[in-house]
Formats: structure tokens, sequence, C-alpha cells
């Protein structure tokens, strides 16, 4: 890794010259809430002032652009008794995404694991994450993020430059020689030792700003003992089964197959759509049997997945504490709360 | 319209014959046969898996020989109970189009006003023979299967009409309209401050209010599982009141079964 | 022009280093088969005979009894099938397939000669060859003889390796009972076969109850030795494998030589739609076939 330190003003210069050839995604004001606060998408942008950098969280992680909520696999010419089958992975050219947060970096790297481990890698998502550039951004801990007690607050990979404001000018960590070569077209320079220092001190002081923490200690084993325990069956009375918070997690990625025929009957179509584990059907096999029929029997396996079995398989858990489905949860359920309710059946 | 009927095409091998299809409308604003019709870019290929032989709204053919029945409103005249045990006596798969004919739809707001009422504001003192209450097809004849929305939703009126044609099983989504909503990646409307009945549901609409910033009032009828107990809580601690939930559910009579359990906690009305 | 994010085809070079559990194309490779015979079983129940188009593909399709393909029909959906038929035959394989949902009631309907798509084989088999030089129980329940089917084949054409071998098969009534003809073959193989119903007609001679009644009166014969070098498969609805295996646990028939083929939901068989997962544990990948020990473990299971 590299360090060179940029300009405040030179960020703009930055965009443009990303912009020049590519497609852009970053971070915009999308509207207000009741309140008045501002709310945050991912939107294709060309406009660096379209841009929001000091965005706290989208609502909607930037998804879509590397795992689409919809996305056509294959496509079929049905004739007689015979068809062919094509296959399409939906990106012709690369995107960069301008302003990231290190909590939806440490999402893209645990979904690495899943979709570009040894076995079975997934074309649709590697073609989208190979020609994916990252300008990641550092951010301010909210009342609803967790990053740090899932390990997610920094990102140590994953990205090719991550920006640290540092008031005047931004702290630039260049991860790839594909970064480097763009940044040596702007005004860069070698950090001062100062630099270093000041650094070092706004990523501490962000560690001072977070008010909740996930007790994650012994959580395999914890989860494994309450299996049976009440408390699951509280959240999943409060449950919508309305699959929201898998379609906000970063890290969510399971999804559903719809095969359709076309009007010309020659013609048919396979598409993925990303689905959710807490909905009704997700378990359920041709015949009507339904593996999980109570809501929160489908809660409770959400969180073993996420905090149990991945922990199990990788070492860490499929959770990056962004809090956005805890936000966007009308019914109010959190992790911190889950987590917490589950570990109080221990005491 | 009938220049190749008999045209027997195949899917798979497995051989389609073009059904005969007919469209009915009992009291209704025919907005859902609309739908089928206003839909230019794919209406020829949609033409040419069935072979229609009675849309009023359409053609001026008429013919009692059909496989398929399309049934688009609610039931409130004693005509109309005739037209439809007819309708169901010449049809092999009857069809109930839309939130009308499936639940009632709008039409049913009047059942639990007084009826004489009613006529008086509508009609003034022209009379007007009216059943008191408007019901759904289900309550005078079988219904095989049902297509939801107020409107329906074309898309999805072409996808099923395919599977009907080609005999594959036909399955409404069970989630609600949250999912298709966050996938459409709009802003969830109780954050600005909106009620909404996206969460319980029924998806199919592919989100269609919500993608315009108008909350969701329920005509597709409850999703599998649609948990209205945790709705009135969330409605309450948004600060809605119980009277604008129960007003979006009973909108459209989808949540028909929900709302006595509902009204009972409410004091009475004038 | 700035240079460094150039187009990654993530797919270019992949032609001819095909490697299937690690190779990016190999995700939707489907491939072509050609329903070659149709044999009707019982009313619910249909043989597919299947034969692998692509010279290349039938040379790749190798695979072990118990495990799965995932098959394909364009607009009308996928889902997972056993193998029924011997792992000796590659490209050619056979499906028995219970007509239940939108994908098996269209599949019933196709004639012989018609393409579907293949994808696979997915998942773990019976370690048959961990089995060799003692005895073993293959019991079924109902479709359970499905995936049966596949280990009985090996034990035909590997007889001399095992020593006793008793298939017991249960069914709901006489009409449901699969593979009717091929019974006398597998007796004929020096494999005892016990066959139970829960509910005769006036055809039936054989016993009638539970499959568990059965399994007590072979047990009845065999000493503890018997136990100490046995192996056991178990195929069926879950609550079939629950009591067989405790019965066969009662025997101290360990845990990790019986085995059980799970059901779940799947749509890719490659651990990515998470349809059939169980906490962290992958149907498709780690499974369908599991020790009894393991199943244990997995908590929904049983």
């Amino acid at each position: 890794m590299l360090f060179r330190v940029l300009r405040k003003e030179a960020v703009a210069d930055l965009f443009g010259l990303l912009a020049e050839s590519n497609r852009m995604v970053a971070p915009v004001q999308s509207g207000l809430d009741c309140l008045g606060s501002p709310l945050y998408a991912f939107k294709e942008v060309t406009d660096y002032y379209e841009i929001s950098l000091t965005y706290t969280t989208t609502k909607i992680p930037a998804k879509k652009f590397f795992m689409p909520f919809r996305e056509t696999m294959a496509t079929f010419i049905v004739a007689g008794k015979d068809w062919t089958k094509k296959i399409d992975l939906n990106i012709d050219r690369p995107f960069v995404v301008f302003g990231m947060h290190a909590c939806d970096i440490n999402a893209l790297n645990k979904l690495d694991k899943v979709l570009l481990g040894n076995f079975y890698p997934m074309p649709y998502y590697a073609a989208k994450r190979k020609n994916m550039f990252i300008v990641g951004i550092d951010c301010v801990p909210q009342p609803y993020c967790f990053c740090r007690s899932m390990g997610a607050d920094t990102a140590l990979h994953g990205f090719d430059i991550f920006l640290t404001d540092l008031g005047d000018h931004y702290f630039v960590e260049i991860l790839s020689d594909a970064a480097f070569n763009f940044l040596r077209q702007l005004s860069v320079s070698e950090p001062a030792e100062s630099d270093h220092a000041l650094y070092v001190k706004t990523v501490s002081a962000k560690n001072n700003k977070f008010s909740v923490r996930v007790d994650t200690t012994d959580l395999t084993k914890i989860l494994d003992m309450e299996f049976q325990s009440e408390v699951w069956e509280k959240w999943g009375k409060q449950c919508l089964s309305c699959g929201t918070c898998a379609n906000v997690c970063p890290t969510c990625y399971c999804y559903g197959v719809d095969e359709s025929v076309g009007l010309d009957l020659s013609r048919a179509t396979k598409t993925k759509l990303l689905y959710s584990c807490n909905l009704i059907d997700f378990a359920e096999i041709a015949g009507g049997h339904n593996f999980r029929p109570e809501s929160h029997s489908r809660l409770k396996y959400r969180y073993y997945h996420k905090h149990r079995g991945f922990v199990e398989a990788y070492e860490e858990a499929l959770c990056v504490g962004c809090g956005r489905c805890g936000e966007a949860c009308l019914a109010g359920i959190t992790v911190p709360e889950v987590i917490a309710s589950v570990r109080d059946q221990e005491s | 319209m009938d220049s190749s009927v008999g045209r027997l095409k195949t899917y798979l091998g497995v051989p389609i014959s073009k059904p005969k299809v007919a469209f009915f409308e009992l009291t209704s604003c025919e907005g859902c046969q609309l739908q089928i019709l206003n839909n230019e870019a794919t209406l020829l290929e949609f033409l040419s898996l069935i072979q229609i032989v009675n849309f009023r709204e359409a053609m001026s053919e008429r013919s009692d020989d059909y496989e398929i029945a399309f049934v688009e409103g609610s039931v409130t005249r004693s005509d109309e109970v005739d037209r439809l045990l007819k309708i169901r006596r010449n049809a092999k798969t009857l069809i109930a189009l839309g939130s009308c004919a499936c639940f009632g739809g709008v039409n049913q707001l009047k059942n639990r006003l007084d009826p004489y009422w009613v006529s008086k504001e509508v009609y003034g003192n022209s009379s007007v023979e009216t059943n008191n209450k408007a019901k759904p097809l289900e309550a005078f004849v079988q219904i095989d299967l049902m297509i939801y929305g107020c409107p329906v939703r074309k898309e999805e009126v072409e996808k099923i009409v395919t599977n009907l044609v080609i005999g594959k099983e036909i399955h409404h989504l069970k989630y609600p309209v949250c999912m298709e909503c966050k996938a459409n990646e709009n802003i969830c409307l109780f954050d600005v401050g909106e009620p909404c009945l996206g969460p319980i549901t029924r998806a199919g609409c592919d989100s269609w209010c919500p993608n315009s910033r108008a909350g969701c009032w329920g005509c597709r009828g409850p999703a599998d599982a649609a948990n209205v107990d945790e709705m009135k809580k969330i409605m309450a601690e948004k600060g809605f009141d119980e009277n604008i939930l129960i007003d979006r559910l009973e909108c459209f009579g989808g949540f028909a079964p929900y709302i006595e359990e509902l009204r009972k906690g409410l004091p009475d009305e004038a | 022009m700035p240079d460094g994010t150039n187009f990654t085809d993530v797919m270019a070079d992949r032609q001819g280093c095909y490697h299937r559990k690690s190779d990016l194309s190999a995700f939707e490779h489907t491939c072509k088969g050609e329903l070659t015979s149709i044999h009707r079983l019982t009313n619910l129940e249909n043989l597919f005979r299947i034969r692998l188009l692509d010279p290349e593909d039938r040379k790749r399709f190798t695979f072990q009894p118990g495990q799965f393909v995932i098959l394909e029909l364009p607009g009308i959906g996928e889902a997972p099938f056993s193998i029924s038929s011997p792992s000796s035959g590659h490209g050619d394989l056979e499906l028995c397939i219970r007509r239940v949902g939108t994908l098996t009631n269209f599949l019933f309907r196709l004639e012989r000669g018609t393409h579907v798509g293949i994808r696979g084989p997915f998942g773990t088999g019976f370690p048959m060859e961990q089995m060799h030089g003692e005895n073993i129980l293959l019991i079924a329940g109902g479709l359970g003889l499905a995936p049966l089917r596949s280990p009985i084949a090996y034990v035909q054409e590997n007889r001399n390796l095992f020593r006793n071998v008793d298939i017991i098969y249960g069914a709901k009534h006489p009409s449901q009972l699969l593979f009717t003809y091929q019974y006398d073959m597998w007796r004929a193989d020096d494999v005892n076969l016990h066959i139970i119903v829960e509910k005769d007609d006036p055809s039936w001679k054989g016993p009638v109850g539970m499959i568990t009644k059965v399994l007590q009166e072979i047990f009845a014969h065999r000493d503890a030795d018997y136990f100490q070098k046995t192996y056991a498969i178990v195929c069926g609805p879950s609550v079939m494998f629950k009591f067989v295996c405790a019965m066969l646990n009662e025997r101290n028939i360990p845990m990790q030589k019986m085995f059980v083929s799970l059901e779940r939901r799947m749509h890719c068989g490659m651990a990515k739609c998470c349809r059939c997962n169980i906490g962290s544990t992958y149907i498709c990948l780690k499974g369908p076939v599991f020790d009894y020990w393991s199943v244990m473990n997995l908590k929904e299971a049983i």
C-alpha cells in the first residue's frame, strides 16, 4: 500500500479523470425524510457536484451495480423439441464506485469469499466485481453503526483508493496500480510525518464515536445453545416477513430463479431474483412442504447463517454492522438488540 | 382476429392449442380490460396466443363458445348473478380479473353503509335496482384463478395467460410489496411520513404506487403470512390513526377477514 | 485517455480449460440431454432416461451413487433430482421423478426425443468403497427408493465386495411400489429384499405395517457381530429416517456408518443461492448425503 495526500479541491479532478472513460456510481442525496434529514442513495452520476461525499449511510447499498436485484441469467431460443441457451453476464465496461464506506467495502470482501471462492465461482458477480474500481471514503459513525463490533470499521483491502478526510486535504491509501496511474496525473504529494500523525488521530477519534456495540464473544456457541430459546418467538411475532432486511443488506446474496416463456412461445428467460430468508416460501419445496413455515424459524436461521454458520466457515460473521437492516425494519428489529436478547438468555 | 384458428403451436414438443377466450365485465370501471388492450408493443403477440370470441371493449362479435372467461368487476345486481352463473356454465376456466372480481374492490366500500343512503347519494331520486352489497365473484361461483390488482398489471396478465396456454402451473408471489419496492430502490414511504400497506400486501404489481411516491392501499390483498397485528402497531408508532389503517385495509376488500377484528377496537361510528 | 480501468472479460480464455468446480464458465453450463425413454412406474412416478448429447459432456459426466443433477426445462423451471441409475454409466442417466410441481408436471407431458438441460452432478455421494467387506442395509421409504437405486446397482455390480446385503423398502400402498420389475433381479443377485406396505389391497401377499416392523424382524435374527460390521443407507422422508436411524443406533451401528439423503429447496446446486442452507451447511455442497452424526448436528434436519 502506498500513501499520498491530495488537496480537497483535487478530488473533483480525480472524479473527472475517472469519469472520462468510465461509468460513475456515487452516493447522492435522494431526498429528505419527514424530519428534514437527508436520505442517500448510490446512483449513476456524470457530474461531480451531484455527489455527496459526506453522506451518512445510503438506505440501500450499491448492490444493484454488482449484484442486481433482478438479473437475466440466460435466454433460450426454443424450436420444436430443441433449444439453445445463451448466457450473458450483463456487463460490458468497467465502472467506478466513487465514495464507498469501509463497511460496504468489507461487505464486498465477504461476498468475494462466497462468490469468488474456489468452489463454483459465480461469473455474474465476478464479471462485475472484476470491472469495479472503488474509491473508498471515511465516515462518521451514526447512532446505528456497529461496524467496529463486527471488525468492519476499516477496510484493509478490496478497494483501489481510500480517502480519509484530514481537514483541508485527504489522506490517500493506494492499493492498485490502476489507481496509482490515475493519481499520478493529479497533484498528489508524499504525506508528511504530521499527516501520518493526523491520520492516526482521526481514526482513533472515530473509534470513540460508536454508540452501539454488539458483543460477539462466544456468539457461535451461544446461538447454538439458544436454538430452542423463546426469545426467537418474540422476534418472530414482530417480523413482517417482508424481506427488507435482506434487500438493504450489503452482504445478503441469496436468490431465487424465475423461468418464463415468451409470448411467442419461442423464447424463454431465466431470471435471478435476490431473495430473502425471511420470506414465507424461502424453504418451501415442490408439493408444498415448507421447512420453515413460522416466521421465527426463518428469522432465527437468518441469524444462524450470518453469525454462526458463516463464522464457522470463514472465521468472520456475514455482517458488517452497517445498521441498514435495523434502520429499514419497520418492526424495529435490529441486530444489536436481537443478539443482546439471545445473550441475555445465558445470564 | 381468427385467421389462424386451429393452427397448432408447440412448446418443447408439447402441442399447444389456442384457447377460445371471452372477456366480461360486471360492476367495474373496465380499467382492467383496458390494461390488457393498452399494450401496443406486445398486443399482437398476445392475441396470437389466444382466440378472443367475446370482448365488448375491443370487438363487436359475440360468442358463447369459449374455454376461458375473464370476468372483471364485482356483483352488485341480480342480473349480474345470472350472467355470472351462465359464464360459469360455459367456461372451463373462470378467471377473476382485478380487485373487484377478486375481493369486491372499491365497490364493496358501500357494504358497511346504509344501502338507502348510498343509493340516494349516488343516484338521487332515480330508481336503480341494486343489491345492498357488492360481492366478489367467489360469493356466487367457483373461481379457478384470480388475477389481482386495481388495475391488473399487464405484464402479469400476459405471463399468466402464456402459462395458461402452455399449461404451466400458475403461482402467485407470496411475499409482500416491500420486496419489489426495495428492488426498485424507492424511498420507504414511512421515511417521508406517508402510510403504506406495502409490508402486508401481496406483491406482483412491481410496487406500482410506491414507485410514484404513493403509499400502497392493498389492492392485491394480503400476502401469505401478512403480519397485520404488527402493521397495526407500526402505524400507531408512526403516528397514524387506526382509522387510516382501516380505511386502507377496507378500500379493496382483500383484507376483509381482518377488518372485523380491527373494528372491534374502535369507538362506534355515527 | 487515462489507462488503468480496462474491461476485464472474466470468461475470456476459458475455452478448453474447463474445471467444473473452479471454472467460471462452469456455473451456468447446461449439458443438453435427450429424453431417450419415458418409463411409467406408477400413477405419479416416471423413470426418465436421459442421454447427454455432447461427446465432451458425456466423457466428463461421472458421478457417485447419491449425487444429484439439476434438470432444467427452458421457460418452465429447474429442480434437483437424485440420479437413480448405476454410476458406471457415463453420460446416460435415469431420473425417477414424481409429478408434484410446476417443473415435473410439465416434464410429464414431454415426449421421447425432447431435449432437457442437465447441470451437475452436484453434492456428495454414498461412500460405497468405504463399505467394501461389510454388511449393508439399504433402507428406503416411498420415493426414497429413487436415490437408493444407484447404490443398489453398485452393490449388484460389485456383489463380491459385500457381505450380507438387505434391501428394506416400505411404501404406503402396493400400487405405489417403484421398480417392481427389478425385484427378481435383485433377489437373484443374492440380495435379501423385504417389502412392506402400510395399507394392503387384496392382491398383496407381503407384510403390512411400518418399515420399522420389518427391521425388528430382521434384527431379531442378527447377532452383535453383524451390527459391528454393518453400514446402512437410509433414504426417505425425515420422519422415517428419524425412527429408522434411532433403531439402528440402538443396535450400536455407529452414526458415521449410517447415511441419509436430505431434500431441500435448491436453485443453483453450487452453494450460491443459499436456499438449501441450514445455518452454514449447504445441503447441495456438503450433502445431500450426510452421515447420521452430521445430520444430528444440523438442528433443523430432523
